[in-house]
């Protein structure tokens, strides 16, 4: 069996090369494109499990790859970068990429963040709550959706997964480290951009007002606490 | 003394004989009444010409006041001494008289002058004001000056810049020496003789510049005001050099940036390659030989890259630096035209490449290494520029006028305010420059290149359905170089 399939999206075709060999190695099935709308066609067709994209490509580029493959699929997104800013990695998360890898990379390092983003649920689910009420939102974790009203707003399974994480940690503050660790995995724990995007991503779907949040708060200098209103 | 005093004077003494000869011989009257009579032309004179009118006026009125009316009539002598004290009075009261309406008349002028020199200094404030703060304001400046205050020459000296500017239908010569000493000492220099004047204009204190006028004297304070409207004019202009100064300095900043990120894109796309291949070498020893020997494979052949990569970039900057050395050679450019497309092998596998050479083309001497360099810049923006899969014609052909290599893409056209710096070193494509990967300087080095072996590249036409340059080539064989 397959550790999952795997599609590829550089335009240098040597680089499509390598991680075909290297991934294949691993028992990864993987294809690959040659340009955004390559992958997006690509995506059409095919059934994957992660996609690995260059941010830099001529025609729509990386970026605009993502957001149009979020439009539609909730798939893992990891992100190739050449530049290692923060303004860079910040614009790749924000696009709805769940990781990014800065080039040149080393095949384990890069095997391990496939891994992470393939973990679709780190957590066992034991002890964790199956829904969470905040006010006039209730968020159902196991189909991944935020109800308001009528309405329904998809969430990506690391938003899911950070989100769960803090309702079983309610009213406490939560360590960065410790987020990332669980969330992402063990090789993570200094990224703490990561969780300031999917914060702020958590914050436009659950708060009533995301430039003063009620619920999803952030404990400065520690991490983040989930304030549950109590039930009367 | 000039013709318009002499003929004034004249009148004066016209005037003063026409009364005699009224009063006396006309219609004879008193001594009193002929006395008021040359007081009241006196008052007239005065009002109207001035003191120097009145006084002679006056001093010739007393001669014949004395002469015709006092007795004994005929004779300057005066016998009875209350008509001494009578003319002594109407002396005092011409003379005094005279220079009261001389003064008033003077004031009058002063004033006017003054509404004048006003006018003109705000005529002048509004010209500075409204001059774009450019490097030849000052010019406008001088030139202004010399209109509005009606001088015959205006030079302008400023110390920062060393520069002098004329405005005026006359030079001031020799004027220069005086225009430093005045901007660094601060010495007002005025020759009434010649009617110039060079004045310091200062600023904060500090003299930064001066002035020279000549064809007028203008008061002390219409000099102090004009050289003060000159300060602020200056100031502007030094402002606004140091706003663009700051403002090219940011811009070869961002310049430097682009640069800097294009060149880290470039290396470490192979780099990237051999890391991840070696890497995955490494991990597992497990592997199949036949996926080892392609990992080696694609590290060998980007190492391969990364090197050519590195000499081209050395080559480019010898280029952009003006180091250019042909060492030419007898060139056969459809081999040489092969060559580059090879190069260009893994940027070109997905394309249509439709190229046409024409077998007549002569050998030219020619270095290949750059020629090649030129060629392949040209297809690799072609490249860069048009959809991942649209197709490429490169033609070769040979034409009266030498030999022409047209290279066409298939790309949204470069849009207008492009189209003329598609030549300029460091430029990017206005929409382009933040997706694509480019120094900017591939197409900046191709015309030099180009330029060098005496041909030429131009854009030929763009358009949505794509672009086309033009490389012309002159026919150079290797006998006639020698």
């Amino acid at each position: 069996m397959s550790a999952g399939s795997i599609l590829v999206v550089d335009d240098d075709p040597q680089i499509r090369r390598v991680m075909r060999v290297a991934l294949v190695a691993s028992g990864y099935i993987v294809n690959d494109a040659k340009s955004g709308e390559g992958a997006l066609e690509a995506l059409r067709n095919n059934k994957y499990d992660l996609v690995l994209l260059d941010i830099n490509m001529p025609g729509i580029g990386g970026l605009e790859t993502c957001r149009l493959i979020r439009t539609t699929s909730e798939i893992p997104i990891i992100m190739l970068t050449v530049r290692s800013s923060e303004n860079d990695k910040v614009e790749a998360l924000d696009a709805g990429a769940d990781d990014y890898i800065t080039k040149p990379f080393g095949t384990p390092e890069l095997l391990a963040r496939i891994r992470a983003a393939l973990r679709r649920s780190p957590l066992s689910t034991d002890g964790l709550p199956e829904s969470l009420a905040l006010g006039e939102i209730e968020v159902c974790f196991n189909i991944r959706r935020v109800r308001k009203g009528t309405l329904e707003i998809p969430l990506t399974p690391k938003e899911t997964d950070l989100l769960r994480f803090l309702a079983a940690n309610c009213n406490a503050p939560v360590p960065h480290a410790r987020l990332l660790q669980t969330i992402w995995g063990p090789d993570y724990g200094d990224e703490v951009e990561y969780l300031r995007v999917f914060v702020n991503h958590l914050r436009k779907k659950i708060e009533p007002n995301p430039s003063s949040p009620q619920y999803l708060l952030t404990v400065p200098r520690v991490g983040y606490q989930l304030q549950v209103p109590s039930k009367r | 003394m000039n013709i318009k005093s002499t003929v004034r004077l004249a009148a004066v003494l016209g005037t003063i004989g026409a009364i005699t000869l009224l009063c006396f011989h006309l219609v004879p009257v008193n001594a009193t009444t002929a006395g008021f009579a040359y007081l009241i032309a006196i008052l007239l004179i005065a009002t109207a010409w001035g003191l120097l009118e009145a006084m002679v006026a006056s001093v010739t009125a007393v001669l014949c006041f004395n002469y015709f009316f006092f007795p004994p009539i005929g004779t300057f002598t005066i016998a009875e001494p209350r008509n001494w004290v009578a003319l002594c009075a109407f002396l005092a009261t011409s003379i005094v008289a005279s220079q009261l309406s001389a003064r008033a008349k003077r004031q009058a002028q002063e004033a006017m002058e003054r509404r004048e020199e006003t006018e003109r200094l705000y005529a002048l404030s509004r010209a500075i004001l409204l001059t774009e703060a450019g490097r030849m304001a000052p010019k406008e400046y001088a030139k202004e000056i010399a209109q509005i205050f009606d001088l015959s020459s205006v030079a302008l000296y400023e110390r920062y810049s060393a520069a002098t500017y004329r405005a005026g239908p006359n030079d001031l010569p020799g004027v220069e020496e005086k225009l430093r000493e005045a901007a660094t000492l601060g010495t007002l220099f005025r020759d009434e003789l010649s009617e110039i004047t060079v004045t310091p204009i200062h600023l904060g204190g500090q003299p930064i510049a001066s002035l020279a006028i000549s064809g007028r004297l203008l008061s002390d304070s219409a000099l102090q005001a004009i050289s003060n409207l000159v300060a602020i004019g200056l100031e502007k202009v030094r402002g606004q050099e140091a706003a663009s100064q700051a403002e090219a300095a940011r811009r070869s900043e961002e310049l430097k940036s682009t640069l800097l990120d294009a060149i880290a894109h470039e290396f470490k796309t192979p780099l990237t390659s051999i890391k991840a291949a070696a890497s995955a070498l490494l991990l597992n020893a497990e592997n199949s030989t036949e996926q080892q020997r392609e990992l080696a494979t694609i590290v060998n052949e980007e190492a391969d890259r990364m090197a050519w990569l590195v000499t081209e970039a050395i080559q480019m900057a010898r280029i952009e630096a003006g180091e250019i050395q042909l060492n030419r050679r007898s060139c056969a450019l459809p081999k040489l035209l092969s060559k580059a497309l090879e190069r260009l092998r893994l940027l070109t596998e997905d394309r249509a490449l439709d190229v046409q050479i024409d077998p007549n083309v002569p050998m030219i001497a020619a270095d290949t290494g750059l020629l090649e360099l030129a060629i392949r810049q040209v297809i690799d923006n072609a490249l860069k520029y048009s959809p991942p899969t649209s197709a490429i014609h490169v033609r070769l052909s040979a034409g009266e006028n030498g030999i022409i290599i047209s290279i066409r893409d298939e790309g949204p056209g470069i849009p207008e305010v492009d189209q003329a710096h598609v030549f300029d070193k460091f430029y990017r494509g206005s929409n382009t420059r933040s997706k694509l990967a480019g120094t900017g300087m591939g197409l900046a080095v191709a015309r030099h290149i180009l330029r060098s072996h005496g041909g030429d590249i131009q854009l030929a036409t763009t358009s949505e359905k794509g672009s086309e340059f033009v490389i012309s080539l002159p026919v150079v064989s290797e006998a006639k170089r020698r």
